[in-house]
Order: C-alpha cells, then sequence, then structure tokens
C-alpha cells in the first residue's frame, strides 16, 4: 500500500485517530509520519471549512433552534435543509430565499453580520435597477387613473415604454 | 496553439520580482453562479455537462485586455496534464476530485485562468507576480464585467454574490498574497507573526492550499471575510498586513546577519552547494534548499543563478518534472531527474 500523504513511499507506519468518536485511519511511510508528527512548529492547520459548517449548521438545526420544519425542500432544487447541513453547502440560489431564516444567522456566524456593500454586477445591476423603476411606475400610473388624472397618467405610461425599450 | 505549449510554459506569476523578496505573487479569486441553476455538486451529469457547454462558449468568445482565453476540458487531459495545472496553482485539487463536467479557460501567459464548475459554477482568478494586489484585483474585475456580459450570474441586493458554501457568500472573493518567510521560520517567529493575522479575520495556509503544510517556508494569507466587506476594503487591508509581513521578515533576516551572520552563510552556501551537485533530492529536500538558497540570493550573500525560484519551485514537483521530459517517471527516478535540473540551473 502507498502512503496516503505522499502517495510515493510504501505506507509502514498506521496513525489511528479518534474525533469525537469518529475515527479515522492514516496509512503512512516513515518519512510522512515524522513530518506529520513533528509538523507542530511550522503552522497551524487551516479550518477544514466543511467539518466547521457542519458543526454551525448543526447547532442551528436543532428543532428549537430552526423555524421551519425540517422537511421542507427548496422549490427550484429539492434539497432540503437537511441535506445541506450535511454537505454544508446549499443546492443553489434559491435556497438562499428559501432558507433565509435559518442562514441569517449562520451568515452572522461567519461574517459577523452585515450586508453586501460591495460589487453590483453592471448588466444585471442596470436591469434590477429598471425592475425597481418600473414597478414603483406601474403602481402610480394605477392610482393616477383611478384618480382620473389621465393626462398625468399618459406622461407616466410613455416613461414606462421608455423602459421597457431598454 | 497546441496543448503542450500551453501547459509548459512558465506562468506570469513564476516570473522573478527583484524588488518584492518577500511577497512572491498576488492573487485574487471571484467566485460567482449561474441564476436559478443547481450549484455544482447538486447537479446531474446531464445538467453539468450543458453547464460547462454554455460557460466554455462564453469564455472562448470573451477578450480580456485583447486577448482571448483557451479552454480546456478536464476529461481531455491526462492525469500529469493535470497536476502540472495544480503545480502551476492554475486549478485546485477540489477542480481535479470533482466528477461531471470540469474545466478552465487560461490566458496565454496564465495570468487569468477560470475553473467551471469546481464548487461554484465559476471560479476566476487573477494571479500575478510579486505584491501586486491593486493591479491583480483591477484585471479580475474586468474578467467579471466580460463574463457578466453574457452570463447571468445569481445575485442578491442584500446578500451578494450567492455561493455554494456560505462562506464565500457577498463578494465571492478571496484576496491572497503567498510569501516566503524562512528568517522568520529560522528564528521560530511564524507562529507568533501569522497567527495573529487568524485574529483579523485573515487565513494562513501552506502552498498548496487547505491543510497543506509549509514548505519551504512558503505562506499564503487570504482574507475569510466575504460578506459586509466591498472588495477595495478587502484589498486595502490584506496590502497593510502583507507590509507588515515584509517588514517582520527583513527585521528577522537582519537579525540573523547581524547575530549569527557565520551560521547563515554556512546555511545558504550548503544549500547552494547541494542543489549544485546532489544527484538524488527528494521534492521536500529540494523545496527546502531551494528555499534558503532563495534568502542567500536576495540577501546578496550568493550570486544569482539563471533560473528563478518559482520557476523551479514549480519545475521541480512531480507532475512538471516528468511532463517536460514527456514520460513516466518512478519516485527514485524523478529524484535523479530533480537534482540533473538543480545541477543545470544553478551552474
Amino acid at each position: 500500500m502507498l502512503c496516503q500523504h505522499c502517495q510515493q513511499r510504501e505506507a509502514k507506519v498506521r496513525l489511528i485517530k479518534t474525533i469525537k468518536g469518529q475515527t479515522e485511519e492514516l496509512n503512512l511511510c516513515e518519512p510522512c509520519s515524522q513530518k506529520i508528527h513533528d509538523f507542530n512548529i511550522f503552522i497551524q492547520p487551516g479550518i477544514i471549512v466543511p467539518d466547521f459548517l457542519q458543526a454551525l449548521f448543526g447547532f442551528m438545526t436543532q428543532p428549537e433552534k430552526s423555524g421551519i420544519p425540517q422537511e421542507e425542500s427548496c422549490p427550484r432544487c429539492g434539497v432540503t435543509f437537511n441535506q445541506i447541513t450535511r454537505a454544508g453547502k446549499l443546492g443553489c440560489s434559491v435556497c438562499y430565499d428559501k432558507f433565509e431564516p435559518q442562514l441569517e444567522s449562520l451568515l452572522r456566524r461567519i461574517h459577523g453580520g452585515g450586508q453586501h456593500v460591495g460589487k453590483i454586477p453592471l448588466r444585471r445591476g442596470v436591469a434590477l435597477k429598471n425592475k425597481l423603476e418600473l414597478r414603483n411606475l406601474k403602481e402610480k400610473l394605477a392610482s393616477l387613473i383611478q384618480q382620473e388624472k389621465f393626462e398625468e397618467a399618459a406622461i407616466i405610461r410613455d416613461q414606462i415604454k421608455q423602459i421597457d425599450l431598454k | 496553439m497546441e496543448r503542450k505549449q500551453i501547459l509548459i510554459k512558465h506562468s506570469f506569476w513564476m516570473k522573478q520580482q527583484e524588488d518584492s523578496p518577500v511577497v512572491l505573487s498576488s492573487r485574487v479569486r471571484l467566485a460567482r453562479n449561474l441564476d436559478m441553476l443547481p450549484f455544482p455538486h447538486a447537479l446531474t451529469q446531464q445538467e453539468a455537462k450543458k453547464i460547462e457547454k454554455t460557460i466554455a462558449e462564453v469564455l472562448r468568445e470573451i477578450e480580456v485586455e485583447n486577448e482571448n482565453l483557451a479552454y480546456l476540458s478536464l476529461t481531455e487531459l491526462s492525469t500529469i496534464e493535470k497536476q502540472v495545472l495544480l503545480e502551476k496553482h492554475l486549478i485546485s485539487s477540489s477542480l481535479i476530485k470533482a466528477v461531471g463536467s470540469q474545466g478552465v479557460a487560461l490566458a496565454q501567459d496564465h495570468r487569468c485562468a477560470v475553473m467551471v464548475n469546481e464548487e461554484d459554477h465559476i471560479r476566476l482568478q487573477v494571479l500575478m507576480p510579486g505584491d501586486k494586489l491593486a493591479e491583480t484585483f483591477r484585471l479580475a474585475n474586468i474578467l467579471d464585467d466580460a463574463l457578466e456580459d453574457k452570463l447571468d450570474f445569481a445575485y442578491k441586493e442584500a446578500l451578494g454574490y450567492l455561493t455554494a458554501c456560505p462562506t464565500n457568500v457577498g463578494t465571492g472573493m478571496r484576496a491572497s498574497i503567498m510569501v516566503h518567510l524562512p528568517a522568520l521560520a529560522i528564528t521560530n517567529q511564524v507562529q507568533q507573526v501569522l497567527g495573529a493575522l487568524t485574529h483579523l479575520g485573515l487565513a494562513v495556509r501552506g502552498i498548496y492550499g487547505e491543510g497543506s503544510q509549509a514548505h519551504g517556508h512558503i505562506f499564503q494569507v487570504s482574507n475569510q471575510i466575504t460578506l459586509g466587506k466591498s472588495e477595495e476594503d478587502i484589498v486595502v487591508h490584506l496590502k497593510a498586513v502583507s507590509s507588515q509581513i515584509m517588514e517582520h521578515e527583513l527585521q528577522a533576516r537582519e537579525a540573523l546577519r547581524r547575530e549569527a551572520n557565520l551560521s547563515l552563510e554556512d546555511k545558504v552556501w550548503r544549500a547552494r552547494g547541494t542543489l549544485q551537485n546532489a544527484h538524488l533530492l527528494t521534492s521536500d529536500e529540494a523545496i527546502n534548499l531551494l528555499s534558503f538558497d532563495k534568502m542567500g540570493t536576495d540577501m546578496g550573500i550568493l550570486p544569482k543563478t539563471k533560473q528563478k525560484f518559482a520557476a523551479l519551485l514549480v519545475d521541480s514537483h512531480p507532475g512538471s518534472l516528468q511532463y517536460s521530459l514527456d514520460r513516466e517517471l518512478s519516485p527514485s527516478q524523478r529524484d535523479e531527474q530533480r537534482a540533473r535540473l538543480f545541477r543545470e540551473a544553478m551552474s
């Protein structure tokens, strides 16, 4: 058997780790087993993200903590919150809407809270702005028509046409 | 261009930056996903294939600073070719491990690399030599705009760019610098200097990313937080930290010169001597000797060699070594060829 670390030399040392009841076995060659043993002088290993997330998600999904029953699934990709917890990953962009309440506190734990203040996509950003404006204008138009203010309504109607053309 | 020509060349980041002895390279990576579609890990084979096709088409079409990208589908690449890309930091090990339809698009000098169907549909990176984070970010932004012009990215006003893993949501940006800290390592200060960074929302890793060891006294420092901070803030923050790290390393080098000059000279000359004369070199031994050789050269103790540090570092890795010789080598054959590479480069 080859060493699972360097994949080069014959494995001669078996390293067994038991963490939280999970046993992991590693077959290593002598140089690699030494290196792993001596490793502490250099660098603390980076946080293994999936484990860390699973722990966070796990905490979040204790029944009394989560608002939404766990069998509910994302209308777009069908993934349940349980599956997200296990994978440490969301299924699709719609999951962010579907599981917003659970994700909110998770995101706060990871990023320390706050909203996105970075880049806005160029093209979609314009579309987003137009969509909002269009919605506002249409509401205004409806109310003007109801009030029978047709001249003003005509102006708004032209503005809507302008945005539609963009 | 032929695949071999694309893969064999030295990437732009491997060029020596004389004015930047400590910061070897700067990288910005952006994670993007197509709107309304399952993220790569949740895709069926067919969906993954379709997404790869859509993105590959766009990647072949766009121009970044008047230059086209070359698209490589991972299924067409041999194990060694994938390893070469990994050793040059152009793809990740997760991309190689992923099952489905993966690919990578590369700029001619490899300064831009776009991975398809890794953890996210798109992982674009810009990688440059030396301390050039601002410039690296500027180009990443241009590349992102070019892609966004043709593709609808998953984005929410409050959460920014949506990613498979919530640790990347927001800017989707990971900015990092690769630093060479031999003097801090010898004087046992690495833990102290880099340990402090984790309290500042930064992560420290070895040269080949998550969980990898600090071979050759090389470390990667990157931002952890992607939500609630702008891209510009992330760059400025990391840049300030990188100046601090550089300062500490240069101070440690001066301290070594002052307090232990003879041992220092002995150490770096021995490294040079071994690299010039050895007939067998394991990759661990080579990278550590090369690290001391670089420090000796940067400090003006050793004369300069024709081949530069980062190029030798990558060329001496197993994949690149085998690829340049066009044949598979056993570990002991590799040690022999690696020693030959150094003897020629260092003479």
